[in-house]
């Protein structure tokens, strides 16, 4: 029998997946289907605004005293915070693909979304720390004639607006790819043959002013990518960074990948195409099983401890019906979602203080363990991570990342000191 | 007229999130701009698919090799797969089929008419002048790998030969072979038959029909639904006995679990009864294995052997079985392949049009078995289809996994491919 399973692939799983099984726990992971990091921006966000605010935050750390006691981050506390962030740096630089604190360690940056708006970024990947909106130095964001899904003229205007210098270029799409029709990730991979980046950054130093730097989507390379940002501003002689695009994202894509190539050499498998449908326990509030679906009966999986890491409302851990009953599909486990629908959301749809639908989840102790509303743990060999976690409002406040890495750390401590303990 | 219901595969759909996940990884996709990819010719295409609607938006569907890969990363759980299947029956239905692919189905009878007269058939069908016919007039690539008829007789008159021989045991399991291991590669049915009776299990025979799947992947359905009706009749008794009922090939026992009723809308108490009785025959044996009941007398093999996992493996939902049963041999040096298809699909790379998206499919496959290095001698991998193309892509042999463990039982020869003392 392994010593724990992770239900859930996204960026929670994966990280308490990888702290247990360096803590040297058997570990595997399951999930119904990947993880959000394949449509999300591959940044670390740790927390960009506080309910209610208007402003962006500059120094996260020093503010979340101000979030809910029930939040993830109060039940994490600052020191632990702090070296989960910590170790993730080390993580990144370990796997080639280095994350750093984008401009000043503490401190939140501000990077170009999408589509021009400016979006409060914690950790960055090293190829959109160039896009930092502290620099003055102007922009030129390229775009290609016929690329879905990014547009230069919008995100310069936008940018423009917000007093950041910035003009918008185009380049042929044939550039890229011999292909009519290419999604982000094709043509990343395209990028990854060097030929093909040499091609695009002589198209590039021809459409450089002198002291821009130059944005472009976000496909430089997927396997080669730090190779090929290197190569290409070796010829360009320019900065050069990565906008994300909108779906599928690439940055996301990266690390995923790179994540699950290191866990299997640390001996983690991740299965995919699993979805957790029921369990049984001891009679007692030990959990025995976990059940997945497959083609005909329900497939048993035994572990010493359960993490549960399956995303909330966004990750589909949540189901709800007509009525605006809200449950949590594998152990129903008790949530702080209101179950009237009529309570789910304020009478605004833009309410500045969030929607409490989306603040709602599994309500855990400070072991990240789910409990009762009496406090007590629901069962004795299960603990949650992520975006199913009650107290945060993540996508107002922009800490979904962060949560993640964060209580994906914490509870695979947890998960092995208790291991140790028995 | 399309009447199948659209319970479960058709509301699926609805949870589509447009991230993109799918066609980012579909296999097909990545190689040609004749398929645009899974969440275009699925979810999207699928709006303008009414039930009853004459003409479906989207012929490029029939690009769709039906692989499957999408519907393992698909975040949401969309059905793509099957609401493809789907809409290709439906131009099935709207257009008629044509000869090729009407043969292409009829695995069955081909199988019963050549193994007549074998070395006749043998040569009447891979000689190179009826090849280039076949392309030319059937649209049957000249290149791709079609299977040889069994010089020694099939399955069936090997059973029924031995029949005095064979062990007699009040622990009895079914044994489901297919039309490959009966016409084609009848050795190995009596590798899984070696197997079992070393266990201890006397295994039972019965007359059996093709379980359906190539006329479900051309879109025949109607001409499935009889497949499996004759199933249900000649199977479902053993089921009703509480017998499991294990196969060999691992796109059988999909379609007897899932894909028929599912495909066919048919669930009826008896197929429902079938269904749940049906087992690969790895994810028996690893069933034995964890029960404690699993003979290990192995002998040594040394050898580097790569293992690729068929899709039709990863549908089924269960993990790799045949991994985890294969890696308890000593000497074996498992390297396990995450290439996403062999681009065989089925009778998919056979077709003139699609032979060479197959093999540009395959050559993730191709690369990976390349990179083990020289020591590599064969190839493992469940699938009849899959591993006629691993043939054909890499100059090495490869074997079902059942022949390996048979061989490490010492019953067989992996080379002369014939139990041994035969
Ligand atoms: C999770 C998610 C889900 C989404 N779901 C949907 C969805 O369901 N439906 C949807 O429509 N969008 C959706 N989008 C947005 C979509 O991806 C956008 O790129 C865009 O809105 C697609 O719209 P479209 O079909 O009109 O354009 P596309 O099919 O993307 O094509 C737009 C075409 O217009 C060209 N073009 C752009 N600007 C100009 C111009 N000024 N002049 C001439 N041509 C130009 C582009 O080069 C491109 O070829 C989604 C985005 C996300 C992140
Ligand atoms: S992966 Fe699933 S949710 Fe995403 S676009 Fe494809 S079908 Fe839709
Ligand atoms: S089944 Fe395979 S080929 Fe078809 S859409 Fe899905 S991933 Fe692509
Ligand atoms: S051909 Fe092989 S690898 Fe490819 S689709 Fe089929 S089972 Fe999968």
């Amino acid at each position: 029998m392994i010593d724990l399973l992770v239900i859930g692939e996204g960026l929670s799983g994966l990280m308490a997946a990888y702290h247990a099984a360096r803590a040297g726990l058997s570990v595997r992971v399951i999930g119904k289907g990947l993880g959000a990091l394949h449509w999300d921006a591959g940044t670390i966000d740790l927390l960009g605004y506080l309910p209610g605010a208007h402003d962006s935050l500059r120094c996260p750390m020093k503010q979340l005293g101000l979030l809910d006691p029930a939040h993830p981050y109060h039940l994490l506390g600052e020191a632990t915070l702090a070296a989960a962030l910590a170790q993730f740096v080390a993580l990144t630089a370990e796997l080639g693909l280095p994350y750093s604190p984008a401009v000043v360690a503490g401190e939140n940056s501000l990077l170009s979304s999408p589509l021009g708006a400016a979006r409060p970024v914690f950790l960055a990947p090293a190829a959109q720390q160039g896009g930092d909106l502290g620099s003055s130095a102007p922009m030129v964001v390229v775009g290609f004639k016929g690329l879905r899904d990014f547009y230069p003229a919008l995100i310069a205007e936008n940018l423009n607006k917000l007093g950041y210098p910035a003009r918008a270029a185009f380049l042929p799409y044939q550039l890229l790819s011999g292909r009519r029709d290419a999604n982000t990730v094709h043509l990343a991979h395209e990028l990854d043959a060097p030929a093909r980046r040499a091609k695009l950054a002589a198209a590039l130093k021809k459409l450089l002013e002198p002291g821009e730097r130059i944005g472009l989507p976000a496909i430089l390379g997927i396997d080669d990518h730090p190779a090929a940002l290197v190569h290409l501003e070796q010829i360009v002689q320019a900065p050069i960074f990565e906008i994300p695009t909108l779906p599928p994202s690439v940055p996301g894509i990266r690390l995923v990948k790179s994540l699950r190539q290191h866990l299997l050499q640390l001996g983690v498998r991740v299965e995919a195409g699993m979805e957790a449908i029921g369990f049984e326990t001891n009679g007692g509030n030990n959990i025995q099983w976990v059940e997945t679906e497959t083609s005909a009966r329900p497939l048993k999986h035994r572990a010493k401890s359960y993490l549960l890491a399956t995303g909330g409302i966004l990750g589909g851990g949540f189901d709800s019906d007509h009525t605006g009953r809200v449950w949590e599909v594998v152990f129903d486990l008790p949530l702080t979602i209101p179950q009237q629908r009529s309570h789910w959301f304020r009478p605004q749809f833009l309410e500045a203080t969030g929607q409490p639908v989306f603040r709602g989840g599994v309500p855990v102790n400070r072991r990240f363990q789910p409990v009762r509303p009496s406090g007590e743990p629901v069962y004795a060999n299960l603990w949650a991570a992520g975006g199913t976690l009650a107290g945060a409002d993540p996508i107002r406040e922009r800490s979904l990342t962060g949560i993640a890495v964060a209580t994906g750390f914490a509870a695979a401590q947890q998960i092995a000191t208790s291991h140790a303990l028995t | 007229m399309f009447t199948e219901s659209w319970l479960s595969v058709g509301p699926s759909l609805d949870d589509c999130i447009k991230c993109n996940i799918c066609s980012s990884y579909c296999p097909v996709a990545a190689v040609t701009d004749l398929f645009p990819g899974p969440k275009y010719v699925g979810p999207q295409a699928q709006r303008f698919r009414e039930n009853g609607q004459p003409h479906s938006p989207d012929h490029s569907v029939d690009y769709c090799s039906g692989c499957r890969v999408c519907n393992e990363v698909c975040p949401t759980g969309v059905k793509i797969a099957e609401l493809n299947a789907r809409a290709r029956a439906q131009i099935v239905a709207d257009q008629g089929i044509s000869l090729r692919n009407r043969l292409l189905g009829r695995n069955e009878l081909l199988g019963k008419v050549g193994s007549i007269a074998p070395s006749l058939a043998n040569f009447g069908l891979h000689n190179p002048v009826s090849r280039v016919l076949a392309d030319k007039v059937m649209g049957i690539a000249k290149e791709a790998p079609l299977p040889h008829w069994s010089r020694n007789g099939t399955f069936g008159s090997w059973i029924k030969r031995t029949g005095d021989q064979r062990l007699r045991s009040d622990r009895k399991v079914v044994y489901y072979h297919g039309c490959a291991t009966m016409y084609y590669e009848p050795f190995i049915g009596k590798a899984a038959v070696a197997v079992l009776e070393h266990n201890g299990f006397e295994v039972i025979v019965p007359p059996q029909n093709c379980c359906g799947l190539p006329m479900l992947s051309n879109g025949e359905f109607k001409a499935a639904r009889n497949y499996h009706e004759g199933n249900i009749q000649k199977l479902t008794g053993y089921a009703r006995e509480g017998l499991a009922i294990v196969g060999t090939s691992t796109s059988c026992t999909l379609t007897l679990k899932e894909e028929a009723p599912e495909l066919l809308d048919m669930h009826s108490e008896e197929a429902n009864t079938l269904k749940m009785a049906v087992w690969d025959i790895f994810e028996w044996l690893r069933e034995l294995y964890q029960a404690g009941e699993l003979r290990s007398d192995f002998h040594r093999i040394d050898m580097v052997l790569p293992y690729h996992a068929p899709c039709q493996y990863r549908a089924h939902r269960v993990g790799k079985p045949a991994m985890e049963i294969l890696m308890l041999i000593p000497g074996i040096d498992l390297r396990e392949s995450h290439a996403r298809c062999c681009g065989i699909a089925g009778t998919y790379g056979y077709k003139v049009e699609k032979y060479q998206i197959g093999m540009d499919v395959g050559e993730e496959l191709f690369g990976f078995v390349r990179e083990q290095g020289d020591a590599v001698e064969m190839t493992a991998c469940d699938s009849e289809t899959c591993r006629w193309q691993l043939e054909h892509g890499t100059g090495l042999p490869s074997r079902h996994p059942i022949e390996i463990l048979a061989a490490a039982y010492g019953l067989y020869d992996l080379e002369a491919r014939a139990l041994v003392g035969s």
